[in-house]
């Protein structure tokens, strides 16, 4: 806190902000996060918060008192790198706001509407001696209460939802008889969340408070008295981390959940100094406490690779040294090809992280330091404070539960990139090994053997195609993020032009790695999604993918293709593309460029993909 | 732990949770008088005064302790009580 006033009074705003958001990401406990957002609020009062990366404009619905969870929010969402614009509707006003096309929500124009809800809204409760099919009724009922509240508000604001579930209630009065009795309070509550999570439509996305509150306990997660006085949803001592989970959810919709984890490996994957003890003395594995909680810990890891979250390694360790446990110790859980860069030597750890981030090609913001040692963890911060850095305790037992506590990996849906991420990216590695050795860059993209598939939206990649979306920064010439749902309505419009890339070459399948959609008005055609993974970037695809477009444009009758280049902190890497693709500059307004091109006119570019009706997926070199 | 005492502590939780270090309050002192002190800081308020303390106000009290020489007596009483 000290810090924070020091920097506000030597006039240094912008480090007292990012000071102040680095500390909201490890407060713990209501107290500590009351304290940042005063001093929030005192930064506030001298200037608007750096602009953050995203934005989001964020509507408040409830049935219970939320003007305590607003500010912790913020800075929560801040602190995930999202700017937000809140509109809170009054208490219990929420049924009228989310059916009625002109109410205020509906007006304030949404990216997101959050829906916080107890058990006491709840609509309809089976009475207890109620008979199973008697209590399924009543679950169709309350479920399709609460969905069609959130179809509605879509309908009407084309928004994301995010929808609350229900915690368990503290009492138990049928005993454990309630196991067997369908119209038991705590039974019925968990069959509603259990169709909820079933029945949601891809834009509503369920908050699991169920889960988040047996986790700190349904006795400490409610307090009755502050229901009964002022309707609190969550009781002060459980705030802050309901106030993360919420804003994590938010992050990953918004495409800002982290994408790697880069670890520490001395007393952070195994017990001891590699260097000092040698491999053979370090504790890790079954037989000892310690070194069964290292396992543990290297377990979760994998779990987290499996589904698609990349692992790297900063280590200050000679390499051999650093390499040895993985090659003789078969306890070790997590294997070298695992890891998708592998840092052993003595720089600081803030300068591998950054060459980390600029050989996997994503933002430093994407990243996640964990590190035993207190003081790396402090240079990381100070270096590279865009790094989440997680504040580790002294106990391996404790190591999982941390970082499965930070949110920072929150996920929506898994798509089947997600599951080979990791092989994706050890494909990536194999590619540039090969173009090291090629003479130029031509000969390299012509023996990579390109093989690309470019064809309309299809229904069974539109999960991945929307996962793109949310998420792609660097090559996306406009940056919206258009929900799945969206994305489904330009794939059935018949004024919509859209399109996918999928890409294979020698090394393997890179999935689905472009989109394109464009709306089409008489004989003009609009961009309004134009983007595509940094990783292939360079390789021939985007200027492929202009050809399919304009020779798809030009037999659907469109004349003029209109481009739009909406500059963001993260894409200049497109800021020529459309000159470099032969379209004319019409200048800039509104904050975009703008460009056009004569369809009649383009000349398709020679690249060095070929297009192919399909590949096999499992064609790996 | 003397009235005093309790009169102190309570003093430096009220800075805290109403974000103003240089508060001055006395024994008659209510919501009104005191600048930040709502409905939703009142019941912050009470937790943070349950956490400082280690007592329990009851449904009841957290609505009906008016002034701060109510909500000194209440805690002294139970803290001197052992309440602890």
């Amino acid at each position: 806190m000290t810090t924070l006033l020091e920097q506000r009074a030597a006039g240094r705003p912008a480090e007292a902000w990012s000071r102040l958001h680095v500390q909201a990401r490890s407060v713990a406990d209501y107290p500590a996060m009351r304290k940042l957002c005063h001093a929030r609020r005192k930064l506030l009062d001298e200037g608007s918060p750096p602009a953050q990366p995203a934005q989001v404009r964020l509507a408040l619905l409830s049935g219970a008192t939320i003007d305590q969870l607003v500010e912790p929010l913020q800075l929560a969402l801040e602190a995930a790198g999202i700017g937000s614009t809140i509109h809170a509707s009054a208490y219990n006003a929420y049924a009228r706001e989310m059916l009625d096309p002109e109410s205020a929500t509906v007006r304030f124009g949404p990216d997101v509407a959050l829906v916080i809800t107890t058990p006491a809204n709840i609509p309809a409760w089976p009475p207890v001696m109620a008979a199973e099919a008697e209590v399924a009724a009543v679950v169709d009922e309350v479920c399709e209460y609460w969905l069609n509240l959130c179809r509605t508000l879509h309908r009407h604001a084309r928004c994301d939802v995010v929808l609350c579930n229900f915690h368990l209630l503290p009492l138990r009065p049928l005993g454990t008889a309630g196991l067997r009795v369908p119209g038991d309070a705590n039974r019925f509550l968990r069959t509603v969340n259990d169709a909820l999570a079933r029945r949601a439509p891809d834009y509503v996305h369920i908050h699991d408070v169920e889960t988040l509150a047996s986790l700190h306990g349904v006795y400490r997660w409610f307090d009755h008295r502050f229901w009964y006085h002022a309707k609190q949803p969550v009781s002060f001592e459980c705030l802050v981390p309901y106030v993360r989970s919420l804003a994590q959810l938010i992050a990953a919709l918004r495409g800002r959940a982290a994408k790697c984890l880069v670890l520490d490996l001395d007393n952070t994957l195994w017990g001891g100094v590699v260097g000092d003890d040698g491999a053979a003395r370090l504790v890790i594995g079954e037989g000892d406490a310690g070194g069964e909680a290292f396992a543990e810990f290297q377990r979760y890891l994998l779990r987290l690779r499996e589904r698609g979250v990349l692992l790297a390694v900063a280590s200050k360790n000679d390499e051999r040294n650093a390499l040895e446990p993985f090659a003789s110790r078969p306890e070790m859980i997590l294997r070298r090809e695992d890891f998708v860069a592998f840092k052993a030597n003595w720089r600081l750890k803030s300068e591998n992280i950054r060459e980390i981030a600029r050989e996997l090609n994503i933002g430093l913001d994407a990243l996640v330091f964990v590190d035993d040692n207190p003081a790396e963890r402090e240079e990381v911060r100070r270096a590279l404070p865009d790094v989440r850095v997680l504040e580790l305790g002294d106990d391996p037992a404790e190591y999982p539960l941390q970082l499965d506590r930070s949110g920072w990996f929150e996920a929506l849906v898994l798509s089947a990139e997600d599951k080979v991420r990791t092989s994706l990216y050890a494909a990536d590695t194999a590619r540039e090994q090969l173009q090291s050795e090629s003479p130029d860059y031509g000969d390299y993209l012509r023996s990579l053997e390109q093989r690309a598939v470019i064809a309309p939206f299809e229904e069974r990649f539109l999960d991945r195609i929307a996962q793109l979306a949310g998420k792609t920064n660097q090559f996306n010439l406009t940056t919206r993020r258009p929900s799945r749902s969206q994305l489904a309505e330009m794939m059935a419009s018949e004024s919509y032009l859209t399109a996918y890339v999928r890409l294979a070459d020698r090394f393997g399948d890179n999935g689905l790695i472009s989109v394109f959609a464009a709306r089409g008005e008489g004989t003009d055609l609009w961009i309004e999604l134009w983007l595509m993974s940094c990783r292939v970037f360079n390789r021939g695809v985007e200027q492929q993918l202009c050809n399919h477009v304009v020779a798809a444009a030009a037999a659907a009758g469109y004349r003029q293709l209109h481009g739009v280049y909406l500059p963001t902190a993260k894409n200049g890497i497109v800021r020529e593309l459309y000159r470099e693709l032969g379209f004319a500059a019409r200048g800039s307004w509104d904050g975009a460029d703008h460009w056009l091109l004569d369809v009649g006119r383009y000349r398709p570019v020679e690249t060095q993909v070929t297009v192919v009706a399909e590949y096999a997926a499992r064609e790996v070199a | 732990m003397t009235e005093q005492a309790v009169w102190d502590r309570m003093l430096e939780v009220m800075r805290e949770t109403f974000g103003e270090d240089d508060l001055q309050v006395t024994r008659e002192s209510s919501a009104q008088d005191v600048e930040g002190w709502d409905s939703l800081s009142h019941i912050e308020l009470i937790v943070a005064l349950e956490d400082a303390f280690g007592v329990r106000f009851r449904t009841g009290e957290i609505a009906g302790l008016k002034t701060i020489g109510e909500l000194v007596g209440v805690i002294t009483n139970r803290v001197g009580h052992g309440r602890r």
